[in-house]
C-alpha cells in the first residue's frame, strides 16, 4: 500500500477535475475552457477514440480493450478495476476531486463509484457531479443510473445530482436538444468553479474544505447548490435571488429544511459590511430561523463590480455509514479483483467520520420522509413567469410562487 | 345624512379593476346603479407594479361606471390589499381621572389610542382599529360604555396595519386621475361586510375572498372580527402553474383554467383529454384532464391549508359555528366548495353580496363582492355620522355589533 502524506504535496495541484465517460468528458471540455486555479484535468474513458479527442492534460484509458463499455455498467466497472493502479497514481496528492459523469451508461454508472472510492482512499475529498438520463433514454438506463447513484452516494462525500428531464423543462420545448445539454454542462461548470473558489479563496472569512464536508456529510451527502452573480445596484439581494433560483436549489424550498447552510460570497474590493448584512439576512429569511449559516468571504479582483454568491446546503439527515470499500450489488464479474480497503494516513480523518456518525445516528427516524423528498433534485424555471416584478411570497422558507406541483416533486406526463 | 347618497367603491384587483356605484337609500338599503370593469394590467398580487398602465385601466373602469350609472364620479372608497398587510389583537386599558367616574367619548378614544400603542414597524401605518369588546371595571358584554359609571375602561381591538409607502402609492395612483379618496379599506374587510350576515358573525364564521393575486380572509367570533389577513396567492398562481406545467402560454392557461379547470381530482377517466386549438382552429396540443386538475388541486389545497394553519395557530378554527364562506373570482372554480369542506372540515358555502337591490348581474357574481363591500362600508360610516357618534368608533358598527 502506498501512503501519501498530504502535507508534503503542496507542489502538485490540489484539485483534480475528472471527466468520466462520454458525458463527463463533455463537461470536462467545457471546464478546461475556463480558468480554474490550481486544478489538473483528467479525462477517463473506456473508449479510446473519445479519449483521443479530449484536450485534458491527463488522459486515462480504463481497461485494456479501448472499445467503450457498450452501455453495460459491469463492463465499465471491470474496466475501471483493471486500471485501478493507474488511477491511484493519478490521484496522488489530490485534496479535492471533482468527478463529473453521466449516469445511465456503461462507463459512468459502472466506473463512478469505484473511481470515487479510489480517490477517497488516496485521501481526497470527492465531489461527484452526476447527471441522470432523460426519460426517453429508456427504463434500463434509468435503473442503471439509480443503482449507480445509490452506490455513488455511499462513496463520495458530496454528490450533486442533475436530472436531465428537469433540464428539459428549463429550456423552451422547441429549443434544440444541444441547448438542453449545454445548459446542464454550464450548471455543472458553475458548481465546480464556485466550489474551487471556496477552497482556493484567501478571504476574510474562510470556509475550509473540512467545514464544507462536515456540513454536507451531515446530511446524506446529497446537497443543494445555488450560484448567482450580479452587478446591479442591489447586487447583494439580486445575487442571492439568482443563487436560490438555480436549478439545484429548489428555490429555497429545501433550504427551509436545512440545518446548515454555507454561504460563500466573492466580490471585488468594494464589498461592504452593509451588503454582507443584507445578504445574510436575505438568506436567513429563506433558510428559516433555525438554520446555521456558515459565512465565507473571499475577495476576487477579477470579478470587478460583480458580486458572486454561492449557497450550499444539504437536506435530509440520514447518513449512511461511510463506506470504505466498494461494494457492487449488480452482478459483478470476478469480484476477486475487489479494491483493497483504503488507508487513512492519519487518524484525524477517521475521527472526523466517527465524530460525524454520532449525531447522525441519533437523528429521529421521522425525518425519513423528508429525505425522500430531497432526493429528487428538481429543476425549476429560471424565469418567474407572471411574478417577475412582484415580491416573492415566502411562507416558512418556501417560495410559493414556484408551482406547487414542482415543490411537491410531482412528475407530469 | 343627505338622502339617497351616492357612493363609489373602487377595487384595483390583480385581474380586474372594478368600480361600483351605489345609492344608499334613506331606509339604509343599497341600490347598485352602475358597475364599471376593466381588465387589470400592471397589478401583481393585489399591488400596483406599473402605475402608468394601471392608471389607464382605472380610468377605463371609471368611465364605464360613469356611463352606466350616469353619475360623475369624484369621490371613491378605495380597497387595498397585499401580502404586507398584517393584523393582531390588542387590549387597551384606560383609567379614568380621580375626580370623574362617568365614561365619556374622550375615554373611548383614549382606550383605542392605548390599544394601538404597540410597537409595529415604523414603516407601517394603521388601517383599521376594529373594536371587539368593551369591559368596564372588568364587566363583560358592555356595548356602549359612554355614559356608564366606572373607574377602568378596557377594550379589545383587532388592528390591521400595512406598509405605509405601498398604501400611499396606491392612493397616489388614484389621485392622479382626479379622484378623491374618501377612505381606504382592507379588501377582505370590505367583502366580509356583504357576504356575512349578522347571525353568521355572531356564531362565528370565516369569509375567504379568493382573488386573482391574493387570498384574503376575515374570521368573526361573537360578532366581532377575531382574525384577518391576506396571502399573496391567488388565481394567478394557478394560471402560472398551468402555464409552466403544461407549457402553454399564460393566456391559454387562463382560458383552460376557466373553461375546463376543476380543483377536485380523481373524477376523470384515463385518456380523457382536452385538445387545445391553435390560432387557426386546428387541433393542437392535447392535455390530460387529470393532469390539469391535479395542478390546480395541489395549488388550491395548499392555499387553503396555509389558511387553516393560521386559524389553528390562533385557536379560531374550532369556534366557527357558521362555517366558511367563499367569495371572490377564484371561488367560481369548479369543486372549490368540495375541497374547502374537505380541508376545513366545516360546512362551506359559496356566496356573493346579498341584501342589495338594483342591477342583479352586478351583485350576483362573487367577483364583485369586494367592490360592493366598499359601498356597504361607506354606508356603515354614514350611519354612524348620522347618529352623531364620533368617527373613532364607527368601526364598531361596521364590525357588526348593534
Amino acid at each position: 500500500m502506498i501512503e501519501f502524506p498530504r502535507a508534503t504535496k503542496i507542489h502538485t495541484p490540489r484539485i483534480r477535475v475528472v471527466g468520466l465517460g462520454g458525458a463527463g468528458g463533455r463537461v470536462l471540455e467545457r471546464i478546461i475552457g475556463e480558468h480554474l486555479e490550481g486544478a489538473a484535468f483528467v479525462a477517463m474513458n473506456t473508449d479510446a477514440n473519445l479519449l483521443g479527442e479530449s484536450s485534458a492534460q491527463e488522459r486515462l484509458q480504463l481497461g485494456v480493450r479501448g472499445v467503450g463499455a457498450g452501455g453495460d455498467p459491469d463492463v465499465g466497472y471491470a474496466a475501471t478495476d483493471e486500471s485501478a493502479a493507474t488511477l491511484r497514481e493519478s490521484f496522488e496528492g489530490a485534496e479535492l476531486v471533482f468527478l463529473c459523469t453521466g449516469l445511465g451508461g456503461g462507463t459512468g454508472s459502472g466506473g463512478a463509484p469505484l473511481v470515487a472510492n479510489i480517490a477517497r482512499q488516496c485521501g481526497a475529498v470527492v465531489v461527484a457531479l452526476a447527471t441522470l438520463p432523460f426519460g426517453f433514454e429508456g427504463k434500463l438506463r434509468r435503473q442503471q443510473a439509480d443503482a449507480a447513484l445509490a452506490e455513488l452516494v455511499k462513496q463520495a462525500q458530496i454528490v450533486l445530482c442533475f436530472e436531465n428531464d428537469r433540464m428539459g423543462e428549463f429550456v423552451a420545448p422547441t429549443a434544440p436538444a444541444t441547448q438542453a445539454f449545454a445548459m446542464a454542462d454550464t450548471i455543472l461548470c458553475q458548481a465546480i468553479r464556485a466550489l474551487a473558489s471556496i477552497v482556493n479563496g484567501r478571504g476574510l472569512f474562510h470556509v475550509g474544505l473540512d467545514e464544507i464536508v462536515t456540513v454536507l456529510r451531515r446530511a446524506d451527502a446529497r446537497c443543494l447548490f445555488g450560484h448567482g452573480e450580479s452587478d446591479s445596484e442591489n447586487r447583494a439581494v439580486d445575487a442571492v435571488d439568482r443563487a436560490l433560483r438555480s436549478p439545484l436549489m429548489n428555490r429555497g424550498t429545501s433550504l427551509a429544511e436545512a440545518r446548515d447552510v454555507i454561504v460563500h460570497v466573492a466580490a471585488g474590493a468594494d464589498l461592504s459590511v452593509a451588503e454582507l448584512g443584507v445578504l445574510m439576512g436575505h438568506v436567513q429569511r429563506h433558510a428559516g430561523g433555525n438554520a446555521r449559516l456558515h459565512l465565507g468571504v473571499a475577495s476576487d479582483l477579477r470579478l470587478g463590480k460583480r458580486l458572486a454568491v454561492t449557497v450550499l446546503s444539504a437536506t435530509g439527515t440520514d447518513v449512511p455509514e461511510p463506506v470504505r470499500k466498494a461494494e457492487r450489488k449488480l452482478p459483478v464479474p470476478p469480484v476477486a479483483a475487489a479494491p483493497a480497503p483504503p488507508v487513512f494516513e492519519s487518524d484525524s480523518e477517521q475521527e472526523l467520520f466517527d465524530e460525524l456518525d454520532e449525531p447522525e445516528s441519533a437523528q429521529p427516524a421521522q425525518k425519513e420522509g423528508k429525505k425522500g423528498k430531497a432526493e429528487q433534485m428538481q429543476f425549476e424555471p429560471v424565469n418567474r413567469g407572471r411574478f417577475e416584478k412582484s415580491e416573492p411570497t415566502i411562507v416558512d422558507g418556501q417560495d410559493l410562487d414556484v408551482p406547487t406541483f414542482l415543490r411537491k416533486g410531482l412528475r407530469l406526463h | 345624512m343627505p338622502r339617497d347618497e351616492i357612493v363609489v367603491g373602487l377595487e384595483i384587483g390583480t385581474s380586474k379593476v372594478c368600480v361600483v356605484v351605489g345609492e344608499i337609500k334613506s331606509d339604509s338599503t343599497i341600490k347598485i346603479i352602475g358597475v364599471g370593469e376593466a381588465a387589470s394590467r400592471g397589478v401583481r398580487k393585489g399591488e400596483i407594479v406599473d402605475f402608468d398602465i394601471c392608471g389607464k385601466c382605472i380610468r377605463e373602469a371609471v368611465v364605464e361606471a360613469e356611463e352606466k350609472s350616469d353619475v360623475l364620479i369624484k369621490n371613491i372608497y378605495l380597497g387595498v390589499t397585499g401580502a404586507h398587510m398584517q393584523s393582531f389583537n390588542s387590549r387597551g386599558t384606560h383609567l379614568l381621572p380621580e375626580e370623574r367616574d362617568e365614561i365619556t367619548n374622550e375615554d373611548v378614544e383614549a382606550v383605542q389610542e392605548k390599544a394601538r400603542d404597540i410597537s409595529v414597524s415604523s414603516h407601517n401605518t394603521f388601517l383599521h382599529t376594529i373594536l371587539q369588546h368593551y369591559y368596564v371595571d372588568a364587566q363583560e358584554g358592555v356595548i356602549n360604555p359612554v355614559g356608564m359609571f366606572g373607574k377602568k375602561l378596557e377594550a379589545d381591538f383587532h388592528i390591521i396595519h400595512g406598509v405605509a409607502s405601498r398604501i400611499k402609492n396606491t392612493i397616489r395612483c388614484v389621485k392622479e386621475l382626479d379622484l378623491e379618496v374618501e377612505d381606504i379599506v382592507f379588501n377582505p374587510f370590505a367583502s366580509a361586510q356583504v357576504v356575512l350576515d349578522q347571525q353568521q358573525k355572531n356564531i362565528g364564521a370565516l369569509a375567504i375572498d379568493m382573488g386573482g393575486g391574493t387570498t384574503g380572509y376575515m374570521a368573526y367570533l361573537d360578532g366581532a372580527v377575531e382574525q384577518s389577513g391576506v396571502l399573496g396567492l391567488g388565481g394567478d398562481h394557478i394560471t402560472n402553474d398551468l402555464s409552466l406545467g403544461l407549457r402553454i402560454p399564460m393566456a391559454k392557461a387562463e382560458k383552460l383554467k376557466i373553461e375546463h379547470g376543476c380543483v377536485t381530482i380523481g373524477n376523470s377517466e384515463v385518456g380523457d383529454v382536452i385538445s387545445l386549438r391553435d390560432e387557426h382552429g386546428f387541433a393542437g396540443k392535447e392535455i390530460e384532464r387529470e393532469t390539469l386538475n391535479t395542478i390546480i388541486h395541489l395549488r388550491v389545497r395548499e392555499t387553503l391549508e396555509l389558511l387553516k394553519k393560521r386559524l389553528i395557530a390562533d385557536n379560531v378554527l374550532d369556534m366557527l359555528g357558521a362555517g366558511v364562506v367563499l367569495t371572490g373570482g377564484s371561488s367560481m372554480m369548479r369543486g372549490v366548495k368540495h375541497l374547502a369542506e374537505e380541508v376545513f372540515g366545516l360546512p362551506v358555502q359559496l356566496t356573493r353580496a346579498h341584501n342589495m337591490t338594483g342591477n342583479i348581474s352586478a351583485f350576483e357574481n362573487p367577483k364583485y363582492s369586494t367592490a360592493i363591500g366598499l359601498v356597504k362600508y361607506a354606508q356603515a360610516t354614514f350611519e354612524l355620522e348620522n347618529k352623531g357618534f364620533l368617527g373613532s368608533i364607527f368601526d364598531w358598527l361596521v364590525s357588526g355589533r348593534k
